[in-house]
């Protein structure tokens, strides 16, 4: 059994990728490269350009905001199985935010050019990441009314 | 207004001003050292670059050859006399030593060296003796003659070889000529005109299309006056004999001269278009070239291939039809000239038989209509060819006599230094259209001080980008007045705006050069020091300035040292790595630099020290990489250690291979030695099982990619192409096993896992046991290494340089390791320190300088390229940078990093101060400048102050905001 096969299994537990045959996926894995991150090791800063994203495949990491005032928050903590920095990729934004390794960190670096040419290729993938785009915007779009709601309550 | 113009002199520099106008007279009348020669030419040569081509080349060849011509032909006619004697010779010495004539006695004696002159009897006759000769008799005269023979052989052939290498070089000086004109008006033609041609089309007409013009100008007037004047003695030998026999031959001849340039003309139609045809297959073939990527994207190679298919057609019926044509031409040219004897057997005969004409005079005419032919047949075949050549010349120079061109004098070399440029840009009423009469800008009416940074903004299209374009002098204006200072900016020499402007466009062509010769590619604007040609290791020919000049080339010393160091404000060669550091630092190339020295291969022979440096660096590297914990990230080569990081093939060989034909990485399974250590330690059958289940997955994965998809950078052990290869070897592998299967597939199959990694592969082929074996193969492997291969390895040896490998695996001397984050930047940035702890960072930079950035600069990105452009315009020390859209390619945070880095390079940081006028493709860093230009739908619509516009205008905030 090759690590590449692990690899493969990890890529469809992932609700973006899941959808793709089983040849892209094998793909997708052996074009990725496996990084280790040692604890507070940054994984990419907010702002930068985006180059690829990540799979966490052992440890876990922080998902850190800067916010106007310069001060830090950390938003999001990731465990095995999450993908990062897939926005950045698939829009051609900046990063949106910090991301450290909590502790030792194993992961499965997703270059751009070969999401982008999967997402060419693949009008399943096209889909599956415009429901997910979607669903990310209906929650933020959620997140954001309670948001309002609490402050006008705070306010009140 | 005047402007200032300082003269190079020797040491001092002395200053005089003078009006603008002026400029031009005196620059020519002033020339440097270098510069001289150039008006040697018997011709001003500026008036004979201004004036168009002659449209005939007898013409053009005439104008320049005269002197040579007369001079050729004047020796042919000398040869004359040995011709003859070789050909009378040998009858004598047949007829007289050899067969006795003259030797009827044993004691007879002939005369040798008698030279008697007799006129023939129609001239009179009579005999002059000029020597008296010696008495010979039959042996030696035997000898006597017969060494004249050998000797008068020789000077023929002497002849003969002067009169073809004349001609030769005759030839090849016209060709010079005509290419360096050719290319010369190319420099010259107007900026627009480049819309219309194709660089393949302009690059076949010099190349090809004037090549046969070499063999005919040797030939153009020698041919014509020697066979003319043979065929009239022939001719006035029959005449002699009899007038109306003589009219039988003229009359043959003038219905050869009427009607052969009747047939012709189809025939020159058809060279016409035989040209024009090829000519546009040469363009069209460039543009498959350049534009590959849309035939790939588009799967269009059938279209193409259809394309150029009926383009050979056409150009095989035309030249099927000028072939047929041209051999019915030669057919009656033989039918007529065997038509005239038997007219005069005919004719004569029948005067003979009627007793009008005695036979003696019939045979003397017909034994002199001999030689009439083939004199007649080739003033035809010259005219024939002079006809070809000229209407392909014609066809040339229509191409290159075109409107508007450039007046020579407006180039023209200097070696003066023109004078910094104050005061302002004063735009009335510009209007400029392109040529399909498009409105580019209106109406614009503006001024810009020379020194202001002024920015322009407006959507593409809207005129600032013409605008700019038209100060940079790439457009003219249809009218209005573009005044610097008093003085109409179209009418000042090019060393006014090629020297005090700079500009940048976002266009980012570069021509193929090392990156530093591209960055100082924009101060060469005349031969300003000699420098030895012994230390550039260039060997001229002797004669090359007195060809130069005998073919009007230009005598301008490509060699010298054309970069203008005053003018980027240092004092010679040895700033110039300094200055340049310090504009690519602006641009944020530095770094780039460093890292293209870091992929260099240097040459030991070359850079000796610094190979030298760079292995005690190594040696520091390794210590540092101890202490700092880093170990990890870096698999060092050691000869009794399995490298992981590095492919099979490196553990095996244990060295960097010299590439050659039979030795390679590609086809390494092929050796001899490798496959028996290989087999000697049984690895061959594992590696052959590895293969198999490598091209398995490489089929499964990559076989429905397309070749130039992104995916295949990550497929290391195999190219797209061999990919194609490999299905029905993994079938017959499938199917016969190792011990069955063909030795051709086995090595391809073998040849695979050389290439693989585990790390980075990741397939789980290769373990713990499977490496101990492969390092034992490696110990093997060297102990009986061939002679043959130790010269093609260049052994991992911690105390050389490996000069096939880069500068950075020299440091390196290991393989960084995979799955580290960023181990590659870390590593990199340990041994940045290092170089610059050891002093090497001067040195690295001028290596990383060195890096040839390949045809049109495309080993680099556009990006990069973009950053050049800037980076040579802020080098060229320029009064004026005219920035249109530059850097455009540049993420726009980094393009606002670097528009407030050079406005204020601009004011005045860490420079000299010069103006700036920017069309900017991000309008809201035109809050950074002093003046701003608003332009929409090809106007000028606003200027001011950038706070004042904020607050005033509409178009500025909405462009802004």
């Amino acid at each position: 059994m090759s690590k590449l096969k692990d690899e493969v299994d990890l890529l469809r537990s992932i609700p973006m990728l899941a959808s793709l045959p089983v040849n892209k996926l094998k793909l997708l894995a052996f074009a990725s490269d496996h990084v280790s991150y040692g604890e507070n090791e940054i994984l990419f800063k907010q702002g930068d350009e985006a180059d690829a994203a990540y799979i966490v495949i052992s440890g876990c990491a922080d998902v850190l905001v800067e916010s106007g005032g310069g001060k830090t928050s950390k938003v999001a903590e990731l465990g095995p199985n999450s993908f990062v920095g897939d926005m950045a990729i698939l829009c051609d934004i900046p990063r949106t935010a910090t991301v450290r390794a909590n502790v030792a960190l194993d992961t499965l670096r997703i270059r751009k050019e070969h999401m982008m040419d999967l997402m060419k290729e693949s009008p399943v993938l096209a889909m599956a990441v415009l429901k997910e785009l979607v669903q990310r915007l209906a929650k933020t779009t959620h997140d954001l009314s309670d948001a309002r709601e609490e402050i006008a309550r705070l306010q009140a | 207004m005047y402007l200032c113009v300082t003269f190079c002199t020797c040491g001092a520099n002395h200053i005089s001003y003078l009006r603008l106008g002026r400029v031009v007279s005196l620059i020519s009348a002033q020339r440097s050292g270098l510069l001289t020669g150039c008006s040697l030419a018997k011709e001003d040569p500026i008036a004979a670059a201004n004036r168009p081509l002659d449209k005939n080349l007898l013409r053009y060849v005439w104008r320049h050859t005269r002197s040579e011509q007369i001079w050729i032909l004047f020796v042919i006619i000398a040869s004359m006399p040995t011709y003859f004697l070789v050909l009378d010779l040998p009858v004598r010495i047949i007829n007289q030593p050899i067969q006795g004539v003259g030797f009827e006695t044993a004691t007879a004696t002939q005369r040798f060296l008698d030279f008697t002159l007799s006129l023939p009897e129609f001239l009179g006759g009579g005999s002059w003796v000029l020597s008296e000769g010696l008495e010979l008799s039959r042996w030696p005269y035997l000898i006597a003659l017969s060494s004249l023979f050998l000797g008068l052989v020789c000077v023929n052939g002497l002849f003969k070889f002067y009169i073809n290498t004349y001609k030769g070089r005759l030839g090849e000086r016209m060709l010079r000529r005509m290419r360096y004109q050719l290319v010369d008006r190319v420099l010259r033609f107007p900026i627009n005109h480049f819309k219309r041609v194709k660089g393949s089309e302009v690059a076949s007409m010099v190349k090809d299309e004037v090549e046969p013009f070499g063999e005919f100008i040797g030939d153009a007037f020698v041919q014509p006056v020697y066979l003319g004047g043979q065929a009239l003695v022939a001719f006035a030998f029959i005449l002699n004999q009899s007038f109306w026999l003589g009219m039988i031959a003229v009359a043959i001849i003038a219905v050869q001269i009427t009607l052969i340039p009747y047939l012709r003309r189809r025939v020159l139609e058809l060279g016409r278009m035989r040209q024009l045809t090829a000519r546009l297959l040469s363009g069209r073939i460039g543009e498959i070239v350049d534009g590959i990527t849309a035939v790939h994207v588009n799967d269009t190679s059938n279209y193409e291939r259809a394309e150029l298919s009926s383009r050979l057609g056409k150009i095989f019926f035309i030249r099927y039809e000028l072939y047929q044509r041209k051999f019915f031409i030669k057919f009656l040219n033989n039918f007529l000239a065997q038509l005239t004897p038997f007219l005069f057997y005919v004719v004569g005969g029948y005067f003979a038989i009627r007793g009008t004409l005695n036979v003696g005079q019939l045979i003397g005419v017909i034994n002199a209509y001999k030689d009439l032919p083939s004199p007649i047949n080739g003033l035809i075949m010259w005219d024939q060819k002079r006809v070809d050549i000229n209407i392909k010349y014609a066809q040339i120079v229509e191409q290159f006599n075109v409107k508007g061109m450039t007046p020579a004098e407006m180039q023209e070399p200097s070696s003066e230094k023109v004078a910094p440029l104050e005061g302002n840009i004063l735009v009335s009423n510009l209007n400029v259209t392109d040529d399909t009469g498009t409105t580019l800008v209106e109406d614009a009416d503006f001024t810009v001080p020379i020194n202001g940074i002024t920015a322009a903004i407006g959507p593409l299209g809207s005129g600032a980008g013409a605008m700019a374009n038209t100060l940079a002098g790439l457009y003219t204006p249809t009218s209005g007045r573009v005044m610097l200072n008093n003085d109409a900016i179209f009418e000042l020499p090019q060393a006014v705006r090629g020297r005090r402007f700079a500009y940048a466009g976002s266009e980012s062509y570069l021509p193929q050069s090392s990156l530093l010769e591209s960055l100082l590619y924009v101060n060469k604007h005349a031969p300003l020091r000699e420098r030895d040609i012994a230390d550039l290791g260039v060997e001229l020919h002797p004669r090359s300035k007195a060809e130069a000049m005998a073919s009007g080339n230009t005598l301008l010393d490509y060699y010298a040292d054309w970069v203008d160091y005053d003018a980027m404000g240092i004092s010679g060669p040895e700033e110039v790595y300094g200055k340049i550091h310090d504009v690519l630092d602006v641009v944020d190339m530095t770094d780039t630099v460093y890292q293209l020295a870091m992929r260099q291969s240097l040459d030991p022979k070359a850079h000796p020290k610094l190979c030298e440096k760079l292995v005690e660096i190594r040696g520091l590297f390794r210590e540092q990489l101890r202490d700092s914990g880093l170990s990890e990230y870096v698999e060092v080569w050691d000869f009794d250690k399995y490298n992981p990081h590095a492919t099979i093939a490196e553990n095996l060989l244990f060295g960097s291979i010299v590439e050659s034909e039979d030795f390679n990485l590609a086809s390494l399974a092929r050796n001899e030695h490798l496959l028996a250590t290989l087999t000697k330690e049984n690895l061959d059958r594992d590696l052959f099982n590895m293969g198999v289940e490598l091209a398995e997955t490489a089929i499964e994965l990559f076989a429905d990619l397309s070749p130039d998809n992104p995916f295949f950078e990550q497929l290391n052990f195999m190219t797209p192409e061999q990919l194609e290869a490999y299905p029905p070897i993994l079938g017959r592998a499938r199917e016969l096993g190792f011990d069955g299967i063909k030795q051709e597939d086995k090595l391809k199959l073998i040849q695979l896992p050389l290439g693989y990694i585990e790390p980075r592969n990741r397939l789980r082929l290769l373990d713990d046991a499977m490496s101990a074996r492969i390092l034992k193969a490696r110990q093997s492997f060297h102990q009986h290494l061939p002679e043959t291969l130790k010269q093609q390895i260049s052994l991992y040896d911690v105390n050389m340089y490996t000069p096939v490998n880069s500068v950075r695996d020299n440091i390196l001397f290991g393989r960084i390791a995979h799955g580290f984050s960023n181990s590659g930047d870390r590593v990199q940035e340990v041994i940045r320190k290092l170089l610059l702890d050891a002093g090497l960072e001067d040195d690295l930079f001028r290596v990383g300088l060195e890096f040839d950035i390949g045809t049109a600069g495309k080993r680099l990105s556009e990006a990069h390229r973009q950053r050049i452009l800037m980076a040579r315009a802020l080098l060229k020390g320029a009064d004026l940078l005219i920035v249109n859209r530059g850097l455009n390619a540049l993420d726009s945070r980094a393009q606002e990093r670097l528009v407030k880095k050079i406005v204020a390079r601009a004011r005045g940081e860490n420079s000299k101060p010069f103006g700036l006028l920017w069309v900017l493709t991000a309008p809201h860093m035109a809050s950074e400048f002093d003046q701003v230009l608003v332009f929409e739908r090809q106007k000028l619509i606003e200027t001011g102050k950038p706070d004042e516009l904020q607050n005033s205008s509409d178009a500025y905030a909405s462009l802004t905001g």
